[in-house]
């Protein structure tokens, strides 16, 4: 055991925070190009897609060094890379599953955010239930045309190209029929409507397919193996996570400790109370938790171990514990926490959490409810958790007593 | 950075499972549990052996020499084996203090002692208030007769009636400042005026008594450390304890967590395996969650403690207070998933529901290592 970093782990953290420093934007990015131009940069200096293989234009970075560039990149409230999906989800998958062709023509306009990419999976009637999913690709011969509704796309007015996941075959059982396509976004046959978080920002949105083309060649893998390749674990950009959302927790808190000692209860100042210590205590604890367990991980990771099934508890952990934290938040500050816009400035909100700027203590807090929707909800993550983890039998489930996925 | 266990730490906490697992069997366990000492003098013998009792201290005192990282390791392990005798009293609390501040003679005698289960040591702390700040120590020291006269009266002593010796944190001057003028005595439990009556817990593993001290004479030659200078050795003992009794809890939750999916893999109800009720798998789920975060504590503070890194004194309060409130949880939802049958004496799960309901408050609850921790949140 030793949990110390090691002297090049150091230096190399030293490095990135200077470089961060010295290139982060000043003042929100309002276009964009300014975005785009952002993630190049970030890109020529190396911090994107670094856990890609080289011959693929990666750096085949350790997760360590990744996750210190995550890190990093929140310390300095760093906008995020506007092609986070292309480089994190949409890249890794064509690299594993893409044949050359498809690697030559689409990863480097991933890295270099000339090409912008979204996640089409989920449907109004397709979530953590992903392989019911109805969208229909039919062959057309020279194409597949495509047909229905996907929904909660991320980044879906940007995007340029997406991952789809659509029925190819009705007749097989539901898992057996879907296959697995690379769409161009920009076509007749799509329409994306954004739609309005409970945030009020527009960060994802619903997209329609009315005889959508998707080119032969924009298959992957073999037809109806599209469940087998999303299911594969994707993702090298590993071990970004464990480190920067620690750190962006802690800046939260930090400014949230500081908002105590301005905001009056009992004729003291809130962080003389008891109480306001008490969850300050509990917040400050499980977050240390987080980041020992995050170590953890990360050893593991260096090892060359992959994360497995139980990446499952770090998710449950991480998202459970947002939502503990910003109730905390709202409990201690009171009706400050619920103000948008018009707060005295030490009660002004926390970064935000993808960088790029100041939020409002609310607009965290309600931000705080995603994350144990997305990417698995806790439910979900709890059955894997107890089926692949604790190896409880399964329950007992309509569907797979049906053999048809209509 | 490295999280994982070296093949050493490994071989031993095995070696520990193996012969527990072998000797401290639930059976032997339970013959404890009315039992005066509180412990099997042949099985003390046999870990005096294997060098357990000395695991911390150095060699030169006949230890190993081996670090926090390795005593939670036992520590966890005899949590898991719900082991019934003074280990933590005689080698992390008392043997804990002497390693810090005794001298030569001291740990000779003493650390020599306990290591080769020829001693049986403890430590006195709590007195009427369960205070484990030093404001709690008020137990006087006199100095006069060529060293000191104490009166006044521990709570919650461990193992006393099991101990030679026991050492006590006692006042021998009043200062503005409750941590100046602490003193630490060696003191014969079975010496002239120590009077000692058992407290009975719901933990029946772990023995704790009342000692009462009426004039009791202590030599100069069993003064550890400084005069009035005791309080900072006391505080780094408490940290130490702190984490080992995080051990001893995250030994307890794991344990319960494996018997719940056992027996929910096993029991049907209603035509099912209880574990295909989604009720049952996220409890075990979340237990899980709870048991290895627990770890990670657990070892990260136990790591802390070794390389003397600057949050030392938080990760042992993180420790503390996450693992306090996470072994309540999994040991208490283990019985819920054991329906009536986790409610009885016979069946076993209690042992381990109550040995991690009697660190929870010792060493500081979870409440009390929150405001360490947010005191240090404020710097
Ligand atoms: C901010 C945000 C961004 C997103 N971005 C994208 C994106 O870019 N691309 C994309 O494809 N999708 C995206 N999603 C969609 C996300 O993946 C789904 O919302 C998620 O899979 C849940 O599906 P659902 O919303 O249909 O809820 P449902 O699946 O209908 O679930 C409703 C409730 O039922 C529970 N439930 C469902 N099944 C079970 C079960 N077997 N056992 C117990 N409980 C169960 C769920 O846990 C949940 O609490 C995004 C979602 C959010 C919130
Ligand atoms: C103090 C005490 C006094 C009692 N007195 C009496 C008495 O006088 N007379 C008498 O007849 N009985 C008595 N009982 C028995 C009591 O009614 C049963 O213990 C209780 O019905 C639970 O049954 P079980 O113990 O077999 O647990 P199980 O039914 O095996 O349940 C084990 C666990 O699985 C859960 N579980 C079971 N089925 C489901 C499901 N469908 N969905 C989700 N979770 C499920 C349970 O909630 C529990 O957590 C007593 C029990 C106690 C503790």
């Amino acid at each position: 055991m030793d949990l110390n970093f090691t002297p090049e782990d150091i230096a190399f953290r030293a490095r990135v925070r200077k470089w961060f420093e010295d290139n982060t934007p000043r003042g929100e990015m309002r276009t964009l190009d300014e975005r785009k131009a952002w993630h190049r940069k970030m890109y020529e200096a190396g911090f994107i897609g670094m856990g890609w293989p080289a011959e693929y234009g990666g750096k085949n970075a350790r997760p360590m060094e990744q996750a210190i560039v995550s890190d990093e990149m929140t310390r300095a409230n760093a906008p995020s890379a506007v092609n986070g999906l292309g480089t994190s989800i949409c890249g890794p998958t064509i690299i594993v599953h893409g044949n050359e062709q498809q690697k030559q023509r689409f990863l480097k306009k991933i890295l270099n955010a000339d090409e912008i990419w979204c996640q089409l999976f989920s449907e109004p009637n397709a979530g953590s239930d992903l392989a019911s999913l109805k969208t229909r690709a039919e062959d057309k011969g020279d194409h597949y045309e495509i047909n229905g509704q996907k929904v909660w796309t991320s980044g879906g007015t940007i995007a340029d190209w997406g991952i789809l996941l659509a029925r190819t075959d009705t007749t097989v059982p539901k898992h057996q029929g879907i296959s697995f396509f690379l769409i161009n976004m920009r076509q007749p046959g799509i329409e994306v409507r954004p739609l309005k978080q409970i945030t009020g920002g527009s960060e994802f949105c619903e997209v329609f397919f009315t005889n959508a083309r998707v080119e032969k060649e924009n298959l992957i893998g073999k037809l109806n193996q599209g469940w087998m390749i999303a299911q594969t674990t994707l993702g090298y950009e590993r071990g970004s996570g464990t480190l920067n959302r620690v750190t962006a927790y802690m800046m939260s808190l930090r400014r949230l400790l500081g908002a105590t000692r301005k905001l009056k209860k009992n004729g003291g100042a809130a962080f003389d109370d008891l109480l306001v210590r008490q969850k300050l205590g509990r917040a400050f604890v499980e977050l240390e938790v987080m980041r020992y367990s995050g170590l953890r991980t990360l050893s593991r990771l260096e090892k060359g171990l992959r994360p497995g099934p139980e990446s499952s508890i770090a998710k449950l952990y991480y998202s459970e514990y947002g939502k503990r934290y910003h109730e905390w938040v709202m409990e201690i500050l009171g009706p400050y926490g619920n103000v948008l816009e018009g707060a005295p400035p030490e009660f002004s909100g926390p970064d935000r959490i993808d960088g790029g700027g100041q939020t409002a203590w609310g607009v965290s807090f309600l931000g705080s409810r995603g994350p144990t929707i997305y990417a698995g909800t806790s439910e979900i993550q709890k059955n894997i958790i107890g089926e692949r983890v604790l190896g409880l039998p399964k329950e007992v489930r309509m569907d797979r007593m049906q053999s048809k996925g209509e | 950075m490295d999280f994982d266990f070296t093949q050493e730490q490994a071989a031993l906490r095995d070696s520990a499972r193996d012969y527990l697992s072998q000797k401290c069997t639930t059976q032997f366990v339970r013959t404890m549990f009315e039992d005066p000492t509180g412990f099997s003098k042949p099985m003390w013998k046999e870990m005096a052996g294997l060098g357990w009792l000395g695991l911390t201290f150095p060699e030169e005192n006949d230890g190993l020499g081996l670090g926090m990282v390795e005593l939670a390791l036992m520590l966890e392990e005899m949590g898991r084996a719900v082991f019934p005798g003074p280990y933590f009293a005689s080698v992390l609390l008392a043997g804990g203090a002497i390693k810090a501040a005794g001298d030569k003679s001291q740990k000779q005698k003493y650390l020599g002692g306990i290591a080769s289960g020829d001693v049986i040591a403890t430590m006195g702390m709590l007195e009427d208030a369960p205070n484990w700040d030093a404001e709690g120590i008020a137990l006087n020291a006199q100095a006069g007769g060529g060293g000191f006269v104490l009166n006044g009266m521990k709570r919650f002593v461990p193992f006393a009636q099991a101990a030679d010796v026991m050492l006590i944190p006692a006042r021998t001057s009043k200062n503005a400042d409750p941590g100046k003028g602490i003193s630490l005595f060696l003191v014969e439990a079975k010496g002239k005026g120590v009077e000692s009556s058992p407290m009975k817990n719901i933990d029946l593993t772990n023995k704790a008594s009342e000692v009462r001290f009426n004039n009791v004479m202590v030599p100069e030659e069993n003064v550890v450390g400084e005069i009035d200078n005791g309080w900072h050795v006391v505080q780094k003992v408490l940290q130490q304890a702190a984490v080992g009794a995080s051990a001893e809890m995250l030994g307890a939750a794991r344990k319960s967590m494996e018997m719940s999916v056992e027996y929910a893999k096993m029991r049907e109800a209603f035509g099912q395996k209880l574990g295909q009720f989604q009720a049952i798998k996220h409890k075990l789920a979340d237990m899980l969650v709870d048991v290895e975060s627990s770890h990670s504590a657990v070892y990260y503070a136990a790591w802390a403690q070794d390389a003397q890194s600057a949050d030392a004194a938080l990760a042992a309060s993180v420790a503390k207070a996450y693992v306090g409130d996470a072994a309540r949880k999994v040991c208490g939802e283990a019985i819920q998933v054991h329906g009536g049958i986790g409610f009885t004496w016979d069946f076993d799960l209690h042992l381990w529901f109550k040995r991690a309901k009697f660190y929870e408050p010792m060493f500081g609850d979870a409440e009390y290592h929150r405001e360490l921790a947010a005191r240090a949140l404020a710097g």
